[in-house]
């Protein structure tokens, strides 16, 4: 028992530490948000023709785009025309530009051919090499220069791309939706054969190119490989339509018992006649769509390749294929969001100064540490000697929430604002919360007679469920708050969690064992530990379990 | 540690929280009433985040710093507290860029003139244009969905956990700390901010922390004292006295960093965000604690004192004295013991062998050894 608890305070401890460390060897800092220490500012201008309501949707679909990328909080505000998104934490400016980019426009492409992404261990060893179906290699001729410039597949992660191999949402079907006769038996005609892929076409790639070449292939006017969100790679022709085809109403429904993506097409050249246009060539399967395939591209990556199954779409498009709820859903709010009605000119970056600067985070962590030191000094008059435990796991949940915010800040794009280095000096004082329940059932326990020796132990599993519960409840708000919001309170919603979960794993690896081995050393056993057994000399005996005498209160 | 705060200290105070109920549910009724009328005629001062405003946009040159352009809002009596000045820079030029609540004509043609002439540039070269809210209307409509969600969740959860009437009356005292926060901040006529909606979060979070942690202990209780004839107000009252002292060390500990940020934040360091911040959470520290304490326990009470199990109770409630003897009898105190002293901390006599009956109907079962 007593081996164990040891164990587990060591590891806890030694957790802590080690994730610290590492964060601080790798070099790992929390970043700072816009109004403490500024970040890039991308300004984007709207071309053509375009009203506010418009440029207001434009600034919702901007946000919703930018905020799934990370946890950081952008700003995003509409000044005069121009539409400024403002980056917390992003110094270099290219990379600013990457992060609007990629919440860039839906091309529409005709898919030229698709296949694996090999992932045999016996072509895995030679750095960059795409494989494509041989069943359609003779349209490739022509372009092969292209995919030889083009497939230096990344290194590093084309091992996760590959992982799905089989025929899935990719062989999607299209149908118009005014047509029910070929809506009704619209099984899933699998373009590519999925065998295929065993007779490969290996395309040597020099491995000097740079990756993001990749990314410059999505250029609209160019042939591209792209690939696709099903691990597929789909070479696809010059972008010929774009998500404004669509009206700003797709929608995911049930037809005939499965999932499909109804999406209204917007009148005249813009719209209809665009998408007609690329959809003949697609069912004529011409020389510029061969697959018959168009595929729906957003930032570069295929989301769907639906197959086409009309010439002459009127009005509506209807994409039904192998969909699950979420898959339907996710296409038709990229549809929806894609369709954003403004253009812009290509964005300017700069750097943008923080609005508050230093003074404001200087104030706010001096004052949020004299609060919580004058919070220890409330709790070491109050619980004397337990009061080190506090000091002890404030410092574990310190070092593992330190951990947990910088190494975030690195990979997902964190940033802390003032309210949030406010809202976690705040949550110390919550945090402490937990201690209090568990010193104060042990304080009840030991004025009812037990020694603090046997009741550490059975007051922390009381403790525990008490703890437990109002946790449960602050962790529902957290994930709540996650999924369902945007912006800043999303933010929020981060540390809540974060915090929270600090707390249950400190109370259950590290409070716990310290307050029991603590109970049992004789350094706790001697009187006025915690401020408990002074009552026994102050006040008479009157509850004392162990005194023999009838009670007689000395007042 | 003796007397009043020495019982209090040792969890041994008397205070009959139930039969004072009112009192807790006059003073908020009067609060949410004030808040209503309040948001009808004065509504909420919403700041640049919500409503948008206007920015100037001006060359970094010469005289023109951002405590120029400061001291040039103040000259034209801007609330510089909610503006936001930023330089840009990395372009061609270095800029600066001036956001603030909005502001007739005039006064936005006298600051592009002040800010022309600091740059000492043309007036035209400082760009004027109105500025949307950063805070867009969907983040707000999203939130209040979440939050709605929240509270589904949560009363599920605790009627699980618990039992409904739980969840009821702590999403009650959870609608009452939004509405009387929300109240002080229109009344006061405070700036809403960003910081201040964060804060508020928080703040429900700790009230229903609070909250739940007081239920456990009802909950507890109500299990401890089944097998004899208590009714809940009696329950609910020794429940509150025994988690008195967890509630206001609590309050203490989360206030304590609070006033620290407001006092010497913002005080002596002249902070101003830190203020807006502080003092959301300030007067939501303050709510929470209170509607955990008079609204969410007694709202209890009423909802279950109703049941037939405790009908015949109602307004049975032993305090002073009795309430001790309750206390300790319930609490793991040994029973013996406290049955033969016979004394509460008031002073005052009472029967042992009745108090002890009335919440003992059966012989205390031999202690099980427990395995060590």
């Amino acid at each position: 028992m007593r081996r164990k608890l040891l164990f587990t305070l060591i590891a806890t401890v030694f957790v802590a530490v080690a994730a610290l460390g590492g964060n601080l060897i790798a070099g790992n800092k929390p970043s700072l948000g816009l109004d403490l220490q500024g970040g890039a500012s991308v300004t984007l201008e709207p071309k053509g023709d375009y009203d506010t309501v418009a440029l207001d949707v434009a600034v919702e679909i901007i946000r919703a785009r930018v905020d799934s990328i990370g946890v950081a909080e952008p700003e995003i505000i509409r000044q005069g025309s121009t539409v400024v998104i403002n980056l917390p934490g992003v110094k270099d400016q290219q990379r600013a530009l990457d992060i609007v980019g990629r919440t860039g426009e839906v091309l529409l492409r005709p898919v030229l051919q698709s296949g694996f992404k090999n992932t045999d261990a016996t072509t895995t060893t030679i750095a960059g090499q795409t494989t494509l179906p041989a069943a359609t290699s003779s349209t490739v001729a022509g372009a092969t220069t292209t995919i030889a410039g083009a497939t230096t597949s990344q290194p590093a992660s084309s091992g996760g791309l590959g992982s799905t191999r089989g025929p899935m949402s990719a062989a999607t079907t299209t149908t118009p939706t005014t047509s029910p006769a070929t809506t009704a038996p619209s099984t899933t005609t699998a373009v590519v054969d999925a065998g295929a892929t065993t007779t490969t076409v290996a395309i040597a790639v020099s491995p000097s190119v740079p990756q993001q070449d990749i990314s410059m292939t999505n250029e609209p006017t160019k042939q591209a490989v792209l690939e696709g969100r099903d691990g597929r790679v789909y070479f696809a022709g010059p972008s010929q339509a774009d998500g404004q085809v669509f009206a700003n109403d797709a929608a995911a429904q049930i037809n005939n018992g499965s999932w499909v993506v109804a999406v209204g097409l917007r009148d005249g050249a813009s719209g209809e006649d665009k998408w007609n246009a690329l959809a003949a060539q697609c069912f004529q399967k011409a020389a510029t769509c061969p697959t018959g395939q168009i595929a729906i591209v957003l930032d570069g990556v295929v989301i769907s390749a639906p197959v086409v199954q009309t010439a002459n779409f009127n009005g509506s498009v209807q994409i039904s294929g192998d969909f699950k709820e979420a898959e339907a859903k996710d296409l038709a709010k990229i549809l929806e969001f894609g369709a954003v009605p403004v253009r812009f000119d290509s964005p300017t970056a700069q750097t943008v100064s923080a609005t508050l600067g230093k003074d404001s985070l200087n104030a706010a962590l001096i004052s949020g540490l004299v609060g919580v030191l004058l919070v220890l000094l409330f709790l070491f008059f109050y619980y004397r000697r337990l009061a080190i435990v506090v000091v002890g796991g404030l410092a574990i949940s310190g070092m593992l929430q330190w951990s947990a915010i910088s190494w975030l800040s690195q990979r997902n794009g964190l940033a802390l604002s003032l309210s949030g280095i406010t809202g976690i000096i705040v949550s110390i004082g919550v945090t402490v919360d937990s201690y209090v329940v568990f010193f104060e059932k042990l304080k009840d326990d030991v004025l009812g007679g037990k020694t603090l020796k046997n009741s550490a132990s059975r007051s922390f599993d009381a403790a525990w469920r008490t703890i437990v519960a109002a946790d449960t409840v602050s962790l529902i708000g957290a994930v709540v708050l996650w999924f369902l919001t945007v912006g800043s309170v999303r933010g929020f919603a981060f540390f809540l969690g974060l915090s929270t979960f600090c707390d249950i794993i400190v109370a259950y690896f590290f409070t716990r064992p310290t307050v029991i081995l603590m109970a049992r050393s004789k350094w706790m056993n001697g009187a006025n530990m915690f401020g408990v057994h002074a009552r026994r000399k102050d006040e008479g005996n009157e509850v004392s379990a162990g005194s023999s005498t009838e009670g007689v209160v000395a007042r | 540690m003796s007397g009043r705060w020495g019982r209090l200290y040792n969890g041994e105070t008397t205070i009959d929280f139930v039969g004072r109920r009112w009192w807790g549910f006059i003073a908020s009724g009067i609060v949410v009433l004030a808040t209503l009328f309040s948001l009808l005629f004065q509504g909420l001062n919403l700041g640049i985040d919500f409503e948008g405003g206007v920015a100037w946009e001006a060359p970094l040159k010469k005289e023109l710093t951002i405590d120029s352009a400061t001291k040039i809002l103040e000259d034209n009596n801007i609330e510089t507290r909610s503006a936001k000045i930023q330089t840009l820079g990395g372009g061609s030029s270095e800029r600066i860029r001036i956001q603030a609540d909005d502001q007739s004509a005039e006064v936005r043609s006298a600051v592009q003139k002040s800010l022309s002439e600091k740059a000492k540039v043309d007036v035209a070269e400082v760009s004027v244009s109105s500025v949307s809210s950063s805070w867009g209307r969907s983040i707000t409509t999203k939130a209040i969905r979440a939050l709605l969600v929240f509270f589904l969740l949560v009363s599920l959860y605790i009627a699980w956990r618990f039992e409904w009437k739980m969840a009821i009356a702590a999403i009650l005292a959870m609608v009452h700390d939004v509405v009387v926060s929300v109240g002080v901040y229109s009344l006061l006529g405070f700036e809403v901010t960003p910081a201040t909606v964060i804060a508020f979060l928080t703040i429900l979070g700790f009230s229903l922390y609070d909250t739940i942690v007081v239920f456990d202990k009802v909950h507890d209780n109500t299990g401890r004292f089944s097998a004899s004839r208590v009714s809940y107000e009696d329950i609910v009252n020794v429940s509150m006295n025994q988690v008195l002292m967890r509630s206001l060390n609590t309050s203490l500990a989360a206030i304590l960093p609070v006033l620290s940020l407001l006092v010497l934040g913002a005080g002596v360091f002249g902070a101003v965000a830190l203020q807006e911040f502080a003092l959301a959470l300030f007067v939501g520290l303050l709510t929470g604690a209170y509607s955990s304490i008079f609204i969410a326990t007694p709202l209890l009470s009423i909802l279950k004192s109703r049941e037939p199990k405790f009908r015949s109770l109602i307004g049975q409630r032993s305090l002073k004295g009795d309430m001790a003897i309750l206390m300790q009898t319930g609490s793991s105190v040994s029973r013996k013991q406290s049955a033969r002293s016979g004394v509460d901390n008031a002073g005052t006599k009472v029967n042992p062998i009745d108090a002890v009956t009335a919440v003992l109907s059966h012989p205390p079962r031999p202690r099980k050894k427990t395995r060590r």
